[in-house]
C-alpha cells in the first residue's frame, strides 16, 4: 500500500514535470512549425504513414512584393547558373528576372532586338531557358509560334526558331513551343503541345533534326487488343481503325551536370513514363524498372480522398534529386537520383506553403544540396519558397553519402534521421547497409529486418552465420559426437533391456509347463 | 497381428501409405480426438510458417497477419472436404462413415504438418541460395500428404483406383459448392441481422420520440 502511493506520487510528480516542459517546449517553437497539411511519407507496402517535414514553407512572392504589377497566370520558372531566376509572365507577356533571395527584379524583359534592328515582342510566352555554357536566353514564345534565342547582354535576338519546314514535320501542325532547353551541344528541345512523338530536336544552327525521347504506350488489355486486329486487319480497315498513340509528355528539364534530360507526363490517362530519365540516344533510363513510383501511389492520399497524380513540372538539383510538381494536389514529390522517395510537400489551400488546385505550373530549387525549392503557381500569381529543414538536411546529407557507396560514414546521418522519425524506411536500409560494410552482421541483420527488406537481411545473415560456424565449429562437431553416442548407447540400452523383458515374458509359460 | 497402441497405428499409416489405412480399417483403429488435434496442429503449422519463417524466407510482412486466413485454410477446408468427400461418396456406394473420413483424412495430414515444422527450423540455418533444401522439403511434405490422402479416400470407401479418382475431383467440386452456400449464407446472414437491428434502431428511436 505504502509502496503504491509513493508510486503514484512519483507518477504525479513525472507527469507534472511533463507539462511543463511541453509547454515550455511549446513557447520555444517557432511560428511556422505547423505546416498547412499532413506530412507523410510511404513505407515499402505502399501506405501513407505520417513523417517529419524536409521543407518548410518561409513566404510567398508575388508581383507586387517584387515591385511591379501583379503575375498574370505565369507559367515557367526557371533559375540560371548563377542563381538568378527567370519568370515567364505569360499573360503580361514578359519575363521577369529576379535577384537570387527573391526580393527585386533586375531585368524585366519584354521587347528584343532583331537582328535587322527591328523590336519585337513576346505574345504569351510559356517556357525559358538559360544556357550555363553560353549564357544565351532561350524563350518559348508560344503565340508568335516561334522559339527565340536571346543574348541577355543587349537583348538582342541570336536566332529565331519557328515552324520547320522538313518534311519530317507534318505541315499540317502548328508550331507553339511550350518548354524549352538545350543541352550540352547546344541542340535545342522544343515541347510542342500537339504531338506525340516528343520533343521537336534542333542544331546548333536551328535546323529541325526530328523528334526526341517520345513516351511509349502502355501495353494494356485494349492495346494488345488492337495489336492483334491490325495484324489480321486490311490495309483499308487499319485506316479506320483507332490507332494506339502515347501520351506526350508536357515538360523537361536537364541534368547539365550529366547530360540526361527528364520529361514529365501530365495526362491522367496513363500509368507509364510519368517520369522519364532520357539518355542522348533518346532511350528511357527509368523504363525497364517498374518499381519506380511517382506521385501519390494508388491514388489516395493520407487523409483518404481520391485523387489522380498529375506532374505538370520536374526540376533536378544540383544534388540530382528529381523534384516533381503534381498539380492535382499542389504536391511537391522529391525523389533521390535513384527515384527512391525523400519527402512529400505542399497541399491545395490559400495558406503559404498550399496551391490552388490544378494551378501549381513550375519548379526550381536552389542550393548544392537542395537547400530551397520554388514553386510557381499560376493562379496566385506567386512563387512559393520552401526552406530545408534540420530534418531535411540530414536526410540528404545522408542520402548523397549513401548513394555515393560512402555507408559506414553515412551511419551517423541516418541514426539522427531515426532518432527524428522511427518511420523513415530508407533510415533503417542506410543503417543496415552501413553495419554490413563494418563487419556488424547480427546489427546489419536487425536493421534489415526492421526496414522489411529480406534481401539485405538473407545477405547479412549469410556472412554472420559462416562466422558463426568459424567461431563455434569445433564445439558444434563435438556436440553432434557426443550426441551421437549417447543415442547409440540409449538405443543399444534400451534394446537389451526390451530383449531382456521378451526373454522372461516367453521364457516365464515354458517355466510353468516344466 | 498388429497389435498396435494408438500412436504407433499413426505411426504406421503415415509410413505405409499403401496398406497403413487399409490396416487401420482392418483393426477398426484411429481416434477422432487425434484429428481433431492434428487440424490443430495444421492451423498452428500454417501460422507458424508465415510468422516463424526465418526473415529470409519470411512470405509475409508482419504488419499484414490476420488469423482468419489460416483458420480458413486449415479447419474450415478440412471441414468442408470432409462434408463434401461424404456427400458424394455416400452416393458412390462408399464404405466410409463420416468419423472414419474425417480421421483418416487427417492422419494423411501429418507428413505436410511436420514438413511444414521443419521448414520452419530450415529456414532458420539456411539462406536463400540453398533455398532448394526448403523447396524439396515442402513437396515432400505435400507429395507425401497427397498420396496418404488418396490412399486414405481409397481405404475408407474401398474403392478402386479409378474410382477413388473420380471421388477425389467430385469432392473437390462439393467443397467449391459448399464454400460457396457457406459464403452465400454468411451474406445473407449479415443482412438479415442488419434488417433486425435496423427495425431495432426504428423502435428504439420511435419509443424515445
Amino acid at each position: 500500500m505504502r509502496s503504491f502511493v509513493k508510486k503514484h506520487l512519483l507518477r504525479q510528480i513525472a507527469s507534472a514535470g511533463l507539462c511543463v516542459l511541453m509547454t515550455a517546449s511549446a513557447l520555444a517553437s517557432p511560428v511556422h512549425a505547423n505546416e498547412p497539411y499532413d506530412v507523410y511519407n510511404y513505407n515499402y507496402l505502399g501506405e501513407a504513414v505520417p513523417s517529419q517535414a524536409g521543407y518548410l514553407a518561409e513566404r510567398a512572392v508575388s508581383g507586387l512584393d517584387l515591385g511591379t504589377t501583379a503575375l498574370k497566370s505565369p507559367s515557367d520558372l526557371y533559375k540560371d547558373a548563377d542563381d538568378h531566376f527567370y519568370i515567364v509572365d505569360s499573360g503580361n507577356n514578359r519575363i521577369l528576372k529576379v535577384n537570387p533571395d527573391f526580393t527585386e527584379i533586375i531585368a524585366e524583359l519584354t521587347t528584343f532586338t532583331m537582328p535587322d534592328g527591328s523590336k519585337t515582342s513576346l505574345k504569351n510566352p510559356k517556357g525559358v531557358y538559360v544556357s550555363p555554357d553560353t549564357g544565351l536566353l532561350y524563350i518559348a514564345d508560344n503565340e508568335n509560334g516561334r522559339a527565340l534565342i536571346v543574348d541577355p547582354a543587349d537583348n538582342t535576338v541570336k536566332m529565331e526558331i519557328s515552324k520547320p519546314a522538313s518534311a519530317v514535320y507534318d505541315q499540317q501542325l502548328t508550331f507553339l513551343p511550350q518548354k524549352i532547353l538545350c543541352d550540352n551541344a547546344g541542340n535545342i528541345y522544343i515541347v510542342l503541345n500537339n504531338t506525340t512523338k516528343g520533343a521537336a530536336m534542333f542544331d546548333r544552327n536551328g535546323e529541325f533534326i526530328g523528334y526526341y525521347g517520345a513516351n511509349s504506350v502502355a501495353a494494356t488489355a485494349e492495346v494488345i487488343a488492337n495489336h492483334f486486329w491490325n495484324a489480321i486487319a486490311s490495309e483499308e480497315e487499319k485506316r479506320r481503325r483507332a490507332r494506339s498513340t502515347p501520351t506526350a509528355f508536357d515538360n523537361f528539364d536537364i541534368d547539365t551536370e550529366k547530360g540526361f534530360i527528364y520529361t514529365s507526363t501530365s495526362s491522367g490517362s496513363t500509368n507509364t513514363d510519368i517520369v522519364k530519365k532520357v539518355n542522348p540516344e533518346g532511350h528511357n533510363l527509368f523504363g525497364h524498372m517498374s518499381n519506380y513510383t511517382w506521385g501519390d501511389l494508388f491514388s489516395t492520399w493520407y487523409s483518404g480522398v481520391s485523387y489522380k497524380t498529375k506532374i505538370v513540372d520536374i526540376d533536378i538539383g544540383d544534388d540530382g534529386s528529381i523534384n516533381c510538381l503534381d498539380s492535382t494536389t499542389g504536391r511537391v514529390f522529391q525523389y533521390d537520383e535513384e527515384a527512391d522517395l525523400l519527402f512529400i510537400m505542399g497541399a491545395t489551400g490559400d495558406m503559404v506553403g498550399t496551391f490552388n488546385a490544378g494551378s501549381a505550373a513550375a519548379i526550381e530549387t536552389k542550393g548544392a544540396n537542395c537547400e530551397s525549392i520554388y514553386v510557381l503557381d499560376s493562379g496566385k500569381g506567386t512563387i512559393t519558397i520552401f526552406e530545408q529543414t534540420v530534418f531535411g538536411e540530414i536526410v540528404h546529407d545522408a542520402t548523397a553519402l549513401y548513394n555515393g557507396g560512402y555507408y559506414e560514414e553515412a551511419l551517423e546521418p541516418w541514426l539522427e534521421v531515426l532518432k527524428r522519425d522511427g518511420n523513415y524506411r530508407r533510415a533503417y536500409l542506410g543503417i543496415a547497409s552501413a553495419y554490413y560494410n563494418m563487419g556488424q552482421y547480427k546489427d546489419a541483420m536487425e536493421y534489415a529486418k526492421k526496414a522489411d527488406a529480406s534481401g539485405r537481411y538473407n545477405k547479412a545473415f549469410e556472412r554472420y552465420r559462416s562466422e558463426f560456424l568459424k567461431a563455434n565449429l569445433t564445439w558444434i562437431l563435438i556436440a553432434v559426437v557426443v550426441l551421437w553416442i549417447l543415442w547409440r548407447v540409449g538405443s543399444s540400452y534400451l534394446k537389451k533391456r526390451r530383449n531382456k523383458a521378451l526373454h522372461t515374458a516367453s521364457s516365464a509359460p515354458a517355466d510353468s509347463q516344466e | 497381428m498388429l497389435d498396435l497402441t494408438q500412436p504407433q497405428f499413426v505411426k504406421h499409416a503415415v509410413f505405409h501409405p499403401f496398406e497403413g489405412f487399409e490396416d487401420l480399417r482392418w483393426k477398426k483403429a484411429g481416434k477422432l480426438s487425434y484429428s481433431v488435434l492434428i487440424v490443430f496442429a495444421l492451423f498452428v503449422a500454417l501460422i507458424a510458417y508465415d510468422r516463424w519463417c526465418g526473415f529470409q524466407f519470411r512470405p509475409l510482412p508482419d504488419s499484414m497477419f490476420s488469423v482468419v486466413p489460416y483458420i480458413m485454410r486449415s479447419v474450415v477446408y478440412f471441414l468442408a472436404w470432409v462434408l463434401g468427400n461424404w456427400s458424394v461418396c455416400t452416393l458412390l456406394d462408399g464404405e466410409g462413415t463420416m468419423k472414419n473420413i474425417c480421421i483418416y483424412s487427417s492422419y494423411a495430414l501429418i507428413p505436410y504438418i511436420v514438413s511444414t515444422f521443419v521448414n520452419v527450423v530450415l529456414s532458420h540455418i539456411l539462406i536463400r541460395d540453398e533455398g532448394v533444401f526448403f523447396t524439396s522439403v515442402y513437396y515432400i511434405g505435400l507429395i507425401w500428404t497427397g498420396m496418404l490422402l488418396f490412399s486414405a479416400i481409397k481405404a475408407v470407401h474401398q474403392y478402386t483406383f479409378t474410382k477413388t479418382v473420380i471421388a477425389i475431383v467430385l469432392t473437390l467440386i462439393a467443397m467449391l459448392i459448399i464454400l460457396f452456400l457457406a459464403v452465400l449464407m454468411l451474406s445473407l446472414f449479415q443482412k438479415v441481422y442488419v434488417f433486425i437491428y435496423s427495425i431495432y434502431t426504428e423502435i428504439l428511436y420511435r419509443v424515445r420520440v
